[in-house]
């Protein structure tokens, strides 16, 4: 198993959560569950492994930008730090598709944010707050249910 | 919404039983057995060795042996005189027990993760004999359940079993700890020269178990004085079902006098620096 094997398997689990998202609204239980539990934890073990065997040969540190760029010169950290955003935005995707059912926002609006998330991470999860302030400001969306 | 993911098998399976005799003892072998996961992938990954073998094997071996070992405890818990695990001193004994266990999980992880030895690592100062202590808080564990066991005259449990499984444990307790302690002041589990070019290896030990095939290897009876909490009540449920109540304690003893003459051989043998059972294996 080599680094780059590695991160094509990683890549392939999270596109697949990604279309599970997707399908969120014909298989709402499934969607939920691959994307929100199953691929996230898949890739927390591919992380966690990653960082046991190798955290400690990596030079480094989180304290100033300079030892963060250090640290992501060592192959295998990148690895694990790819798979870190693998993961997180999967689950927060995963996340906003939730609170949507729940809230009752509309699946077109969420898809945008998704493509976000999906992209851009924190972008994803800006827009999809965003969303939700605006509706909670408007009297139409925020009143009881019809 | 995961509910369901979380939610306990059905009443009647064993998992729910040790959940439901002794949750935190329960929980944390469960705990030790997912953690197996991501331990076995950082295994396939890495290719450092510590003594010959691949860093992660020892960790593995510590997460699977504590996990087997309070599962059983999480059983063993149903046999407790009643009213023991909901008492404010077995709640503090249960949770000092979970640590110890903890802790000797990540230092032993940790070790492998910085590639460098647990046991017998004196590079901190105070370190080795702290986990040495907290050894003994887990292991103390099979001495109180023993003790509980063998005192609860007004247990439901056949006698001859609740016998066998008091004398297991107790002897769990008394031999690992013999066993561990004289582990512990060698410079290596291992007795007589076991090298490879020139240094301490582990390498083509004994299959899964890893002990040495060219010399002495104390983790031989270590590990099985830390299993007569194991066997002796097998014995003992043998025993309850076919004789009497006279002749199966005398079974229990006689198989108990057998396995401690069993144990202390393997211990004899490590010191004199012979493999177990020859080099046939």
């Amino acid at each position: 198993m080599t680094p780059d094997s590695i991160f094509q398997a990683c890549n392939t689990l999270a596109l697949a959560g990604w279309i599970a998202l997707l399908a969120a609204p014909f298989a709402p239980r499934l969607s939920d569950r691959v994307a929100g539990l199953i691929v996230p934890l898949l890739l927390s073990v591919a992380y966690v492994g990653i960082m046991l065997a190798f955290w400690s040969g990596a030079e480094g540190g989180f304290n100033t930008l300079a030892a963060v760029m250090k640290l992501f010169t060592k192959p295998e950290i990148v690895l694990a730090g790819w798979i870190h955003y693998l993961a997180f935005d999967l689950f927060v995707g995963a996340w906003e598709v939730r609170t949507a059912r729940r809230e009752q926002i509309p699946f077109l609006l969420v898809v945008p944010c998704l493509v976000l998330t999906f992209m851009l991470g924190p972008a994803g999860f800006f827009a999809f707050s965003a969303i939700r302030a605006a509706r909670g400001l408007s009297p139409v969306a925020s009143g009881p249910v019809h | 919404m995961f509910t369901q993911t979380a939610s306990m098998p059905d009443a009647s399976s064993p998992v729910s039983a040790v959940f439901r005799r002794e949750p935190v003892f329960a929980g944390a072998a469960l705990f030790l057995l997912v953690a197996m996961v991501p331990t076995t992938f950082a295994l396939l990954l890495d290719s450092r060795t510590f003594q010959g073998i691949n860093v992660w094997i020892k960790p593995l071996k510590f997460q699977f042996a504590l996990s087997f070992y309070l599962a059983t405890l999480a059983w063993f818990a149903g046999w407790l005189p009643r009213g023991t695990t909901t008492s404010i001193w077995y709640r503090s004994f249960a949770e000092a027990v979970v640590f110890a266990i903890a802790a000797e999980v990540v230092w032993t992880s940790g070790a492998a993760a910085l590639g460098v030895g647990s046991h017998y690592n004196t590079a901190i100062q105070g370190l080795y004999p702290l986990m040495g202590f907290l050894a003994i808080v887990l292991t103390s564990a099979s001495l109180v359940y023993g003790v509980l066991i063998w005192r609860d005259v007004h247990s439901c449990l056949d006698p001859v079993f609740r016998f066998s499984v008091a004398v297991g444990l107790i002897l769990t307790f008394v031999l690992t700890l013999i066993a561990a302690s004289a582990l512990s002041s060698q410079a290596s589990h291992f007795i007589g020269a076991h090298l490879i070019d020139g240094s301490v290896s582990d390498a083509g030990g004994f299959p899964v178990m890893g002990w040495s095939r060219d010399g002495g290897d104390l983790r031989v009876a270590h590990f099985f004085a830390t299993h007569a909490m194991h066997v002796i009540p097998l014995v003992g449920v043998a025993a309850s079902r076919s004789l009497s109540k006279a002749t199966g304690r005398l079974v229990v003893i006689a198989a108990s006098v057998a396995y401690v003459t069993f144990v202390v051989f393997t211990f004899v043998e490590a010191l004199q620096g012979r493999p177990f059972m020859g080099t046939g294996f």
